[in-house]
């Protein structure tokens, strides 16, 4: 099978992207996935920072245009979405597999 | 109060700004040394990142998030690389970083600041080397360096003020080149160094 060499995401830019479907600045971003996540991933300052900087890389985000200087606000890109897509169908896959095969 | 250390492990560096801190010096101002005013002795918790910023309002964004999150910049500039940020109230596991790959990740950008200015520096070596500006063979031969006329004719007293009063001069002049190697030496070595620490906290 030729898969993007990016995926699997990890559990961070997986959520992050889902918290991006809305545009949303950094800390609404931590609070968003924190929320999303249930509580179980918490993203640190510095860690989101270094992978906004990623994602906007990958073309998979971008910047659009804020209301506050300071805080920059972002939205998930076409490309981006295509990600999440992929990477769903891929879980999905596993999932199902996964229960065919344990109900043996 | 200024403090002059160099530091490349940046766990080292929190633990002595934290003592600091304890024994009531408060960090206002890194740039060549360490400036600490005094205040209160306090628990503080520090963390340091290692970013720079081609644009101010990048370095802005930056310090909201931070802040945002509750945690305090207190040192560092849009160009510095070291960032110093105290926490705000909170939890005292708390960290600027929530996964070990971006926690390490500072240490590959440290790391490759001092190959980049390894790099820059090699090329002014090779060519002040080989367009002759550079002289390795005073090494061997450290008369030709002075060059007061007759000084090797003269003897006693005479000899011995004049050669003295040259002596810095001439060593100036016959190894000031060495500034270049060894600087690119030191830049090579805390590449390495930082790029082990590296190694080390990805397999933590």
């Amino acid at each position: 099978m030729n898969r993007d060499k990016q995926l699997p995401l990890t559990e961070t830019t997986y959520y992050i992207l889902l918290a991006l479907v809305e545009p949303a600045h950094g800390y609404l971003i931590m609070q968003k996935v924190e929320e999303l996540s249930e509580g179980s991933v918490k993203l640190a300052a510095g860690t989101l920072y270094g992978a906004i900087e990623n994602l906007l890389k990958h073309q998979w985000i971008e910047a659009v245009k804020s209301e506050e200087k300071r805080r920059k606000t972002y939205v998930i890109t076409e490309a981006g979405k295509a990600m999440l897509h992929l990477d769903a169908e891929r879980m999905q896959h596993m999932l199902a597999i996964t229960e065919r095969l344990l109900q043996r | 109060m200024r403090k002059f250390k160099f530091f490349i492990d940046f766990d080292k560096e929190e633990k002595w700004l934290e003592e600091m801190a304890a024994q009531g010096y408060q960090l206002v101002k890194k740039s060549l040394g360490y400036k600490f005013r005094a205040a209160e002795p306090e628990q503080a918790i520090i963390k340091i990142d290692y970013r720079s910023f081609k644009r101010q309002e990048d370095f802005m964004e930056y310090c909201t998030l931070f802040e945002d999150s509750g945690w305090q910049h207190i040192a560092g500039s849009r160009g510095s690389g070291s960032q110093y940020f105290k926490k705000v109230g909170g939890d005292p596991h708390d960290d600027i970083f929530s996964d070990q790959l971006s926690r390490a990740g500072k240490y590959k950008r440290v790391s490759k600041m001092f190959k980049d200015l390894a790099i820059c520096y090699m090329p002014v070596f090779i060519a002040l080397m080989s367009t002759g500006a550079l002289d390795a063979s005073a090494m061997l031969d450290p008369q030709q360096l002075y060059l007061t006329e007759g000084l090797w004719e003269k003897s006693g007293a005479d000899f011995w003020k004049s050669f003295l009063f040259e002596t810095p001069f001439a060593l100036f002049r016959g190894f000031i080149w060495l500034v270049f190697p060894v600087f690119i030496g030191v830049y090579l070595y805390c590449a390495h160094k930082a790029n082990k620490l590296y190694d080390k906290q990805i397999q933590a």
